[in-house]
């Protein structure tokens, strides 16, 4: 041997997430007994190292480095429980040896990958996927089969020796750099990093440990790159000159999903669970059990929805798996002919029958866990002490889960913590809705118990762990963030609606400070013009806050004189807004129904102003005559409008001369709203009958389409009363006319109606 | 003498492709196979062995073919489900041509077949004269299987009675048949297995049972992925079949067999095969195999009737009479087909849209 392979230390080349690489690095490990172990990883983050030892910790996990600054980047670093490294670093804890990440520090990842956002303008992570889809894109058409994942499990995971695993991984990794090398994108980033991955090799050995005494573990990519005497570790002067970004990083649990849905080398694998089985399995030193386990699994799955799977089934599933095995030269079946003899053996040859129960043996549904308060940030540790606090613990889990809250006080309980948990808990489950956290979401609940109670859904899940790290830029803790995040949003509101969707926001996170701020904003906004429907928004959402501010144990007084502001002005250009085509009016027409609304729920908001505004706009024949159909209809519902100037109204717009169409529009407007009112009112389809019955038969079509839409959401049953009516009017039986009019279309009739469609409705 | 037959089995066709790959032959044989399974593999997908050309014989996702083998090397029985055309017979035919040499032990599945069909029936003559014996004793071709340890193939067996069916049951758990008439029991040998097909166009004719299902590894083989795959079968079996049949016509051009696989798919799938317009579905499945034979037959027209290249005329005879299976819903499909979608492809399409239409005016 020569002086230059003496220097060298042990090197053991991986695949990450590689149950057979972690198994037989342990084997390697306890054979070479090193007092150093040199991990690729960022070399900054080795303070996450210990946390990791915990016996707390259950995998998977993931380090996530992220920058400080906006728009913020961040690089993954995923492990299961099978990952050669996380085995590597708990080797290192067991034995009491060194243990130490070599790779880039993070601050220079996100700064390279900050460069490269600046240079292509384009999104990195797809970019990212491309790069690595080149080498793999070629190994898999050299590996037939369907790629590289099961070349791969072929030949390396079952490998059942360390010796093997070993060589084979280092051929593997030297015959891909062969095939690739100089070709990626990332090319000039790899070799940058094994320059560095030199150097810390090259200080440990400065710092007195024997080559001997070091293990590297790292990529089979990287061990011809690492080994390589000719390549010189990289200096200070380089260094200094590489990228940085202003980085943070934290310990955050991950999920076999998430892993699944990371596919590609190093982020994560398709089949995380089948892969634990694998792991499992050599654990035993049983190298079917994966096989027996997937099956089995997949049967209990199967049985479990109700389909009957037997056990003779899953034993002839195994035999063919095996023996497909055996004609790709396999010794163990992959998990392709696991999958293919499910289907042949349980599935009836139907892939898709089988789809849920993949789903669930392949990917599972593990989630990792961190011991209480390690390295997080200060908002992760607020919000885990807050899900501690509001005894939310349970839902922090990967399937979804209700809860209802019920935010009156419970005066069963001594303490006011307790008495108001609920309303706590939705406090703390709206800042986080705010944040745009994807942990809770609320849920529409009915009329009857809308003021106190709420449904959300909550599911946890790795996204909402990166989301919140995200959230630490905006501020030290949940609340903080929130709040930052509602007055960002007040100032940059262009409307007062939006604004008032603010203040609704603070509102339900309980932020007082938020909610007197977003005031003061609208306030100053309000001055400006604002359209009907803009104000109508707005004003219901004030109203909300209002009503419902005791609920919250919010002072909402400050609101009330913004209200009494708004509505005005909504009474105002009420008559004017109304000027409008069909088309506006269904806004302007909910603008109006929100209004009353409004109007009704607070006494200090002026009746008669709002009565008057509505009698112009029922009374006057220039403004969009559905809208003034629908004033009249609002102005009988709250008893402002007489018998006899209803019947003066409809003789006016249900006359001939008026046209067709606008008498039509004023009736649709008129039967929007209370329409028992209506149908109790004889006289009203008294003139409504005379009125059809003098117009021509042009006039009718054109009256008929509106009439149509007027009477269109209806129920059968006031179909029925309308019917009686007439009835009576017409001297008929009610029962024959309501036959009549709840038959649906008869042939003739449909293509009646389908001319309709012809017509020509541009006046 | 073999020139006169009609239609060669399998291993008469392929005798010296299956005879190259016997002496090519290097991983273990199964007891009762001819050859390895990698090599039933290599006949039916393709490829070489020693110096001869093996070629594909199932067009199509090899790894169905490999759960196919693979099955059979477990002694399981194997299941063939498909639409009408997507080559079931033809896979289970080869099949067993690989593996024994022989493809000729089928019991066709009917309404009239009987469960003597699948066991064993009597010559009455000599069962008259002498009474039960051997001689008198007419063999099912399940139960030649047995003896011989080589694979029976049931086609269609969905169209079989279930007391039929039923009679499979034992032979393929006890894989042992009884002869209570001379108290003899038969044993099935190593390397016994039944290859089945069946339809899922006629699943509702006789349900299969569950628990003659439960006895069965079931593959489903798919119409072609693509226009090109099926192209390809297109071709692959035209050529061959018109070798043997003397259609004194040359081969139909790429171009005719695409427009013929580009009307069949669009059809069947109801859309166009740019996915951008929905069309209406025939009654007929018109599968890859409908569009061969029709092919064949166009090259017949041809030959016999016209100048031995196939023209637009040719083929629309034989298009519509593919296509129009029921009169009246598959007239009108064909019809808005015409119109909508064949007129206006351009000047390629042109002349056979045009024979199309005066065809469909005749009627």
């Amino acid at each position: 041997m020569t002086n230059a392979n003496t220097r060298r230390p042990h090197i053991f080349g991986i695949r990450h997430l590689s149950p057979a690489g972690a198994f037989y690095l342990r084997t390697y490990l306890e054979e070479k007994r090193p007092r150093l172990v040199l991990i690729e990883g960022p070399s900054d983050l080795g303070d996450v190292l210990e946390p990791i030892t915990r016996p707390e910790t259950k995998p998977p996990i993931a380090i996530l480095a992220y920058t400080k600054e906006t728009p913020v980047e961040t690089i993954l670093y995923p492990f299961a429980e099978y990952s050669p490294e996380y085995q590597a670093i708990l080797w290192c804890r067991e034995r009491g040896a060194a243990c130490r990440f070599m790779d880039l520090p993070s601050e220079v990842f996100l700064g390279i990958a900050r460069q490269r956002l600046g240079r292509e303008e384009g999104p990195a992570s797809e970019r990212g996927e491309e790069e690595r889809l080149n080498v793999y894109a070629l190994l898999d058409e050299q590996a037939g089969e369907d790629g590289h994942e099961t070349f791969w499990e072929r030949t390396l995971e079952q490998t059942n020796r360390a010796q093997s695993y070993h060589q084979g991984a280092n051929l593997f990794g030297e015959s891909l750099r062969e095939l690739s090398a100089g070709q990626e994108e990332d090319w000039p980033e790899i070799l940058v990093r094994e320059a560095y991955m030199r150097r810390q090799i090259r200080s440990a050995l400065a710092e007195g440990f024997d080559p001997g005494e070091i293990v590297v573990v790292t990529g089979a990519y990287h061990v011809q790159g690492l080994l390589d005497p000719q390549a010189p570790p990289m200096s200070d002067r380089e260094f200094a000159l590489l990228p940085r970004a202003q980085a943070s990083h934290t310990l955050m649990p991950y999920s076999d999903y998430r892993l699944s849905t990371r596919s590609g080398y190093g982020a994560g694998n398709k089949a995380p669970a089948y892969y634990q089985l694998i792991w499992e399995g050599l654990r035993r030193g049983e190298p079917s059990y994966a096989a027996s386990a997937y099956l089995t699994r997949m049967a209990a799955f199967q049985r479990q929805q109700g389909m009957g799977v037997s056990s003779a089934e899953v034993i002839e599933a195994l035999r063919l798996a095996g023996s497909l095995a055996k004609l790709r030269g396999g010794v163990q079946p992959a998990l392709r002919d696991l999958r293919d003899a499910a289907v042949t053996c349980m599935g009836g040859g139907n892939p898709a029958s089988l789809a849920l129960a993949r789903a669930d043996v392949e990917i599972g549904t593990r989630i990792g866990a961190l011991p209480q308060g390690v390295s997080r940030t200060s908002i992760q540790e607020d919000f885990y002490r807050q899900l501690g606090e509001w005894k939310l613990e349970k839902y922090r889990d990967i399937a979804a889960q209700d809860l209802a809250l019920d935010l009156r006080e419970n005066r069963n309980v001594s303490s006011r913590k307790a008495a108001f948990l609920d309303l706590y808990r939705s406090f703390f489950l709206h800042q986080l809705r705010v944040l745009g956290i994807c942990f809770a979401s609320l849920q529409q609940v009915s009329q009857d118990n809308a003021t106190w109670a709420e449904h959300w859904v909550l599911r946890w899940s790795p996204e909402a762990e990166i989301q919140l790290v995200e959230s630490a830029l905006k501020g030290d803790t949940v609340a903080q963030a929130a709040s930052f995040l509602l007055k960002e949003q007040a100032e940059s509101a262009g409307s007062i609606s939006g604004v008032a969707q603010v203040i609704e926001d603070a509102f339900t996170c309980g932020m007082e400070a938020a909610l007197h701020y977003a005031t003061g904003a609208l306030q100053a906004m309000a001055v400006d013009a604002a359209s009907l429907e803009e104000l109508a928004q707005t004003a219901s959402r004030l109203s909300a806050v209002i009503r419902y501010g005791s609920i919250r144990n919010l002072e909402a007084a400050p609101l009330t004189p913004i209200l009494q502001q708004l509505f005005l002005r909504a009474c105002l250009i009420l008559p004017g807004a109304c000027v409008c085509d069909e088309a506006a009016s269904q806004g302007i027409a909910e603008a109006m129904e929100k209004l009353n609304r409004v109007q009704l729920a607070h006494e200090f908001l002026e009746q008669e102003l709002w009565l008057g505004a509505l009698e112009e706009t029922a009374r006057r024949d220039d403004l969009n005559t559905r809208l003034s159909g629908f004033a009249a209809a609002i102005l009988l519902e709250r008893g402002a409008m007489d018998e006899e100037s209803l019947r003066l109204q409809v003789l006016r717009r249900l006359s001939r001369g008026v046209p067709a169409q606008l008498g039509a529009g004023w009736f649709e407007g008129l039967a929007g709203k209370n329409r028992y009112a209506l149908i109790a009112r004889l006289s009203l389809w008294e003139q409504l009958d005379a009125y059809l019955a003098s117009l021509d038969g042009e006039e009718f079509k054109r009256a008929l389409v509106f009439l149509r839409r007027a009477f269109a959401d209806f129920s059968s049953l006031e179909k029925d009363e309308i019917a009686e009516n007439l009835g009576e009017l017409w001297g008929l039986n009610g029962q024959q006319v309501s036959e009549q009019l709840n038959a649906s279309l008869k042939g003739e009739e449909q293509k009646l109606v389908e001319s309709l469609g012809d017509f020509d409705f541009d006046l | 003498m073999e020139q006169n037959i009609l239609r060669l089995p399998a291993e008469q066709l392929f005798q010296k492709e299956i005879d190259a790959l016997i002496a090519a032959e290097r991983d273990p044989v199964p007891t009762g196979w001819r050859m390895s399974p990698k090599s039933v593999r290599t006949y039916i997908c393709g490829g070489r062995a020693g110096g001869v050309e093996i070629t594909p014989k199932y067009i199509g996702q090899e790894r169905l073919v490999e759960i196919a083998i693979a099955t059979l090397v477990t002694d399981r029985a194997l299941l063939l489900i498909g639409e009408p055309g997507t080559a079931k017979s033809w896979l289970s035919e080869h099949l067993t041509a690989a593996i024994n040499g022989d493809s000729t032990k089928v019991v066709q599945g009917t309404a009239g077949t009987t469960e003597e069909q699948i066991r064993y029936s009597w010559n009455y003559a000599m069962l008259i004269a002498n009474g039960p014996s051997q001689e008198a004793m007419l063999k099912s071709p399940v139960f030649r299987a047995m003896e011989t340890g080589t694979i029976a193939r049931v086609e269609e067996i969905s169209r079989c009675a279930s007391e039929v069916q039923d009679a499979l049951i034992s032979l393929l758990s006890e894989k042992r048949i009884s002869v209570p008439e001379l108290g003899e029991e038969v044993a099935a040998r190593k390397g016994f297995s039944v290859i089945a097909t069946a339809n899922t166009r006629d699943k509702g004719v006789n349900e299969m049972s569950a628990a003659l299902k439960r006895r069965f590894n079931i593959v489903v083989l798919p119409a072609p992925a693509t226009l090109e795959a099926e192209m390809e079968i297109v071709n692959t079996r035209v050529a061959q079949l018109s070798q043997g049949l003397d259609l004194n016509a040359s081969l139909p051009p790429q171009e005719t067999v695409e427009k013929v696989c580009t009307i069949f798919r669009e059809l069947r799938e109801g859309q166009t095969l740019d996915r951008t317009q929905k069309l209406k579905t025939t009654s007929g499945v018109l599968s890859t195999a409908e569009a061969i034979s029709l092919l064949c037959n166009s090259m017949a027209l041809a030959g016999s009737f016209g100048s031995g290249k196939v023209s637009d005329e040719d083929l629309a005879a034989g298009l519509q009479g593919a296509v129009i299976k029921e009169e009246d819903k598959d007239g009108v499909a064909w019809k808005e087909y015409l119109e909508n979608v064949m007129k206006k492809r351009g000047l390629k399409w042109m002349g056979l849209y045009r024979a199309c239409r005066d065809l469909t005016e005749d009627r």
